[in-house]
């Protein structure tokens, strides 16, 4: 018995590639974030406080960039898990992508809404 | 003359009276220094029971016919000196995680089917030159590693991402990992200077039940009898991707 091998599946190299340079991201922007969150001038943690920090556009940007990283590699990684199991068909896998693609832009608009004062 | 004793799984799934796993122990007795666990299994052939089932071939670790579960690791049975493993007691399993034919013999179909798959030979798009093809040292020396493994299916069965896709979770063959074995021929030939069959082959190989379905987990490296480093070859076919796509690099 020769056994069928032929497959749907196509590609993968782009979620390989952000997977690492959402790794990098992740380890900067982490870095910076918890070294102007905890670390240097940590005053009260009132809201005016924490309003202030935020009012410097760079460490918004870090903010942000931060949280599409985190969801990126977050999800992206829960994705390849998944994809071992029971999402191992191409049409099982692009189902999943797409469900967490919208879970992750969800996040990411809840996210930027709340930094919204700041940004605007 | 030294004794040996040998602890053999065995199975015959086909026999209705007694299809179940149990383990056997036989006294194997040598002449002089040496015995391999293949010629243990012989002996237990001819002396004890001759419908001991197992693989063999080349006697001489070229042809990957033997590799067994030997002691707790991925052995070729006919390369494994008894001497060498510092123990009398021998236990010899077939390797796991494949399906059973009987014994020590296991199912190799969705093995070999997935190493014909990535297209394991080399392939020219050039004119033949009038004679061989000229490779340098330097780019014979890529292959090296490579071109050694003898397709004993040890990386296969150690492999967890090649377990986790089995077919008790009820998806279809054809959607598994490809395993080590199948990657790292693909490797082989991917690297070699005188293959031009990249464009063909890389959608074999890029894909989520290719190379990405790999994550480093590196039990092929240790499982490896010839020593060979199948991760190794794979994470050059993920870096190969990115070069090929993104920068348009022949190899
Ligand atoms: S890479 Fe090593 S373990 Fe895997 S099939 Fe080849 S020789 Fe066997
Ligand atoms: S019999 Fe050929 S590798 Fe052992």
């Amino acid at each position: 018995m020769k056994a069928e091998v032929v497959s749907a599946h196509k590609g993968g190299m782009w979620a390989w590639l952000f997977q690492r340079i959402t790794a990098v991201l992740l380890i900067v922007c982490l870095a910076i974030h918890l070294l102007f969150t905890h670390i240097l001038n940590i005053g009260e943690l009132d809201y005016e406080n924490v309003a202030n920090r935020l009012a410097h556009g760079t460490l918004t940007a870090v903010d942000i960039i931060l949280l599409a990283a985190a969801l990126y590699h977050a999800l992206n990684g829960f994705r390849m898990v998944l994809m071992d199991y029971w999402f191992t068909s191409r049409t099982r896998a692009l189902a999943l992508t797409v469900v967490l693609w919208v879970v992750g832009v969800a996040f990411m608009a809840y996210g930027t809404w709340a930094l919204w004062p700041w940004i605007s | 003359m030294p004794d040996i004793k040998f602890r053999v799984k065995r199975q015959d799934p086909g026999d209705n009276n007694n299809p179940e796993a149990h383990w056997e122990e036989y006294t194997v007795h040598y002449e002089g220094e040496n015995l391999t666990v293949l010629e243990g299994l012989f002996y237990i052939q001819e002396k004890f029971d001759g419908s001991l089932s197992f693989r063999f071939c080349c006697r001489a670790s070229v042809c990957g016919s033997c590799a067994m579960y030997i002691n707790g690791a991925y052995r070729l049975a006919c390369q494994t000196n008894v001497k060498h493993l510092d123990t009398d007691l021998i236990t010899v399993a077939p390797m796991p995680h494949l399906p059973l034919v009987k014994d020590l013999v296991v199912n190799m179909d969705e093995f070999f089917a997935k190493y014909e798959y990535v297209m394991p030979w080399l392939v020219r798009h050039s004119p033949d030159p009038e004679k061989e093809i000229i490779q340098s040292p330097k780019e014979r020396k890529k292959i090296d590693m490579p071109v050694d493994c003898i397709l004993c299916g040890s990386c296969y069965s150690s492999c967890p991402s090649v377990w986790s896709l089995g077919a008790s979770l009820g998806s279809k063959s054809e959607e598994y990992y490809l395993g080590p074995a199948a990657l790292l021929k693909a490797y082989r030939f991917e690297v070699d200077s005188r293959d031009e069959g990249g464009k063909e082959r890389i959608a074999r190989w890029n894909n989520e039940r290719g190379i990405y379905r790999c994550h480093t987990i590196m039990n092929c490296v240790e499982a490896c009898p010839k020593e060979l480093n199948p991760t190794e070859g794979i994470q050059w076919l993920k870096r190969a991707a990115v070069r090929r796509k993104l920068f348009r690099k022949a190899k």
